[in-house]
């Protein structure tokens, strides 16, 4: 009788263990085989990777995010290429400046898309002028501002054909721009957007243009082979023009949502690079390396507040002197950022250097004041005729990220712990904090950040000028803004730099904002992959000239 | 048979209706803007605000999604700009699907399984076993079961991958994590109902009638027994199929189930939408198959209905 019926269960769980044995559902492609290390087995050069953000297009136009123009820095190739800072002709093989700075002519050597059609100078026109059309809707268009009538054609009063960028033959590209633009050539050979396109197969596929790999031709150094199912594949493109110094043929990304998962993925080897998750930075310490990313975090401080003791420029002083950043450092981070006083991050080329080895920060010290705290408190409270510090309440306005709520929590504590004021934290989700609290300037205090999209200190001390609109403070300094004016006007790159540090110089003596940190990115890579490049503007990891020894 | 079946699709359409419509009022309640990132400017944004209609009046908003929602057609992502959220689905959810069934065929069958021992040995030490099963498998979460198979299983015996799903062998590991719960839940409703229905006057009978013990179980007990199972298996089988957040997270599977959390924190109306209509249809589409079984088990259901 037992035995029968353990018969019967033991055909049900064959049964169920058969039926669960079903095939998976196909991968696509023809790579399905995924990871593991076939690659090597072949002889093949292959790099693989994670990324914890899913790409939000294929689309150069219309990329977003970090990790979008990560993917298109090595399927396109712009006029020139940027790697690491270091800029170099792409597509273009030489060009003029005029002498105002406006007028770029650029070259265009031999080069071909990866369906062997010629790469023309008509295909970057079409492209920018695709990128400011508002027909096209790119969350990125503002990029284009640059170009001659860039913005004006971005708000609808002018048409794109107006656009300052004209193809004068095959091989002749000339582009006006609205300012002078001494960056101009190293944010082309890094942002995606100013990559070129293919009008036939644009107009092809139309909405569905580079929804997936194969709905688009490549021009740079790899093609996408594969888009589906998180998992991206580039291929080595046999026509790109510098093809000799690619050394990889393939590489992997994956979309691991969980930086957990990716860790336990390079543990298991099924990864050859990884970003360590900030929780684990203590535990991998020795085992990883760091680079800065270019983010710098901070709090905004709505200066045109309802809440008065923020219009103060007292009080907002004393708010910057009373932080030890060292001390916020570790309490909310658990010391793995950069305590940071400044604005401008200092990785940024300046003068041949970095901005922060060409020019002495003058900033509230890293380990904070506390008398210059005190003083300038009195002379807050005594300008307001405030009597006790208690009576000042403010409210910091943070993400509902984990991380961010541990950070607004720590500097509540080290405000009332200092100052003896109130401090209210309120939560709001991401599309709330940039969709309406900061741009509505619906806020006292504001946790946020910022990472430059080209390698200039103007994208960060942009945030202040007046009518700027990521001026989420809502400061109006009318020097700041004549000074930032004329930068853009300027030629001499030297004397436009130190315009810009006296800009930054004049928003800390302002007390515009507390800044607070700059990030660092702790990451594991295979000992046997080299030629990894790492920036700090618009894209992270650069893997376009990587190697993996046999 | 005939009526009660139409009556029951007539009312999930109209209840699919109704959700439609209270979604698609809903989501516009939400605080926030569907496009936001730190670096976009409200030029940018007003462009992209009538590239997707949003200037034009709310009702003809909701009459152009309804028709477009007859053909069967759900609209542009507003993060993924370029994808369309019946692609989204299509790719991600035979993934889903293919996990679900996997756990639901690991679950019902070992949970019925333990269900019938627990209660065919009530008191003993088999029964406090499975019943201790029962109580691990629904108290802890489904991460941390995750985390754990995953842990010692892929990197520290290195016998099955850590994540992705490429194979047979990379489904095993987020298969039986997602199918604890389940298993859990059936063993415990199964155990409880056999034990209900043992008492009852047929088994009595059959038992008088010098039945095997064998026959009784098996023709009897567990034919009647089995009822309330079906009941929590509707909604189960809908969740279960529709992919799994936590789960597909841990495992790095391109299921479904990230894109309920994300469309909601990235306010990604059409995304919600479509993700609610999909899932809100598969939930009527079972539930109404339950009913249907219900009526072909049980004949006293179809004419208490009438």
């Amino acid at each position: 009788m037992k035995k029968r019926i353990l018969a019967a269960l033991l055909t049900l769980a064959m049964t169920a263990a058969m039926v669960t044995g079903c095939s998976t559902p196909s991968t696509g492609g023809d790579s399905g085989e995924g990871g593991g290390d076939s690659g090597a087995a072949s002889g093949e050069k292959v790099f693989r990777y994670a990324t914890n953000t899913e790409p939000t297009t294929l689309d150069p136009t219309k990329g977003q995010s970090i990790g979008d123009n990560e993917i298109q820095h090595a399927i396109t190739e712009g006029l020139t290429r940027n790697t690491a800072g270091e800029v170099k002709p792409g597509i273009a093989e030489k060009w003029e400046i005029s002498e105002d700075g406006l007028t770029y002519t650029f070259h265009l050597r031999d080069a071909k898309w990866s369906d062997g059609e010629p790469i023309k100078a008509a295909d970057y026109e079409f492209s920018w002028k695709r990128l400011v059309d508002p027909e096209t809707a790119s969350p990125y268009a503002f990029i284009g501002d640059y170009l001659k009538n860039g913005y004006a054609i971005e708000t609808g009063e002018k048409d794109p054909s107006e656009l300052g960028v004209k193809a004068i033959d095959d091989k002749t590209l000339e582009v006006t721009l609205e300012n002078p633009t001494s960056y101009f050539l190293s944010l082309i050979g890094s942002s995606g957007q100013y990559a070129p396109l293919r009008q036939d197969i644009v107009e092809e596929y139309g909405t569905d243009f580079a929804a997936t790999a194969d709905k688009n031709v490549y021009s740079g150094p790899f093609k996408m082979t594969k888009s589906e199912n998180n998992e991206y594949i580039f291929e080595k493109n046999e026509n790109y023009w510098d093809v000799d110094s690619i050394k990889l043929d393939r590489c992997e990304l994956s979309y691991v949502e969980k930086p957990d998962t990716q860790l336990s993925m390079y543990e298991a080897g099924d990864l050859d690079y990884v970003m360590v998750p900030s929780a684990y930075v203590p535990d991998y310490k020795d085992k990883s390396e760091k680079f800065m990313n270019g983010n710098v975090d901070f709090c905004y401080i709505n200066s045109q507040s309802e809440n008065k003791v923020l219009q103060n420029k007292d009080f907002r002083l004393a708010l910057n002197y009373a932080i030890s950043r060292k001390e916020y450092n570790d309490l909310a981070n658990t010391g793995i950022y950069e305590p940071f006083n400044g604005l401008v991050f200092p990785g940024l080329q300046a003068k041949g250097k970095t901005y922060g080895e060409a020019y002495e920060m003058k900033s509230y010290p890293i380990e904070g004041d506390q008398e210059q705290a005190k003083s300038h408190l009195d002379a807050a409270m005594k300008e307001l005729n405030i009597a006790s510090p208690g009576d000042i309440e403010i409210e910091l306005t943070t993400t509902d990220a984990e991380s961010s709520k541990k950070i607004a929590e720590v500097i509540q504590e080290l405000w009332q712990k200092s100052l003896g004021i109130k401090v209210k934290i309120r939560q709001v989700t991401y599309a709330e904090i940039y969709g309406n609290v900061f741009p509505e300037h619906d806020f006292e205090v504001g946790y946020g950040g910022w990472g430059a999209d080209y390698d200039d200190p103007y994208s960060y001390v942009e945030l202040f000028k007046g009518d700027s609109s990521y001026n989420y403070s809502q400061f109006v300094n009318k020097d700041l803004d004549e000074l930032l004016v004329a930068t853009q006007k300027e030629t001499d790159t030297d004397k436009r730099m130190d315009m810009l540090k006296e800009a930054e110089q004049l928003i800390l003596d302002e007390g515009a904002f507390v800044p607070l940190q700059a990030r660092n990115i702790f990451y594991m890579l295979d000992e046997d992959t080299t030629g990894i490049n790492f920036y700090y503007c618009s894209l992270n990891i650069d893997w376009v000239y990587a190697d993996v020894a046999q | 048979m005939l009526k009660y079946v139409t009556k029951r699709v007539v009312a999930a359409i109209l209840t699919v209706f109704a959700l439609v419509t209270i979604v698609f009022f809903l989501v516009r309640l939400m605080p926030g803007e569907p496009f936001t990132s730190a670096k976009l400017t409200k030029e940018v944004a007003e462009n992209m605000n009538s590239y997707y209609g949003f200037d034009k009046p709310i009702l003809e908003q909701y009459f152009t999604y309804m028709g477009n929602l007859l053909h069967g057609n759900f609209g542009y992502s507003m993060k993924y700009t370029n994808k369309t959220v019946n692609y989204i689905i299509g790719q991600t959810f035979p993934f889903s699907a293919d996990l679900g069934i996997r756990a639901l065929c690991l679950a019902v069958s070992l949970g019925l399984v333990l269900g019938i021992i627990a209660a065919r040995n009530r008191g003993k030490k088999l029964d406090f076993a499975c019943v201790l099963i029962a109580i691990v498998g629904t108290s802890i979460p489904d991460f941390i079961m995750g985390a754990l198979l995953q842990y010692f299983f892929g990197i520290k015996w290195g016998l099955l991958p850590v994540a992705k799903y490429l194979g047979i062998e990379y489904t095993i590991l987020p298969a039986c994590a997602l199918a604890f719960y389940t298993l859990a839940s059936v063993s415990r409703i199964m155990r409880s109902s056999m034990l209900e229905v043992t008492s009852q006057d047929y088994i009595k009978t059959a038992r008088s009638k010098g039945l095997s013990e064998l026959r009784i179980t098996c023709k009897h007990q567990i034919r009647n027994a089995i009822m309330p199972v079906m009941t929590v298996l509707g909604p189960t089988v809908a969740s279960v199929l529709t992919g799994t957040f936590v789960i597909e997270a841990i495992f790095a599977i391109p299921g479904m189930g990230k894109y309920y959390v994300e469309s909601v924190n990235n306010n990604d109306y059409a995304m919600i939408l479509g993700m609610t209509v999909f899932y809100g249809c598969f939930l009527v589409l079972c539930n109404l198959i339950v009913d249907i079984l219900y009526g072909v088990a049980d004949p006293r259901v179809r004419i208490g209905k009438r």
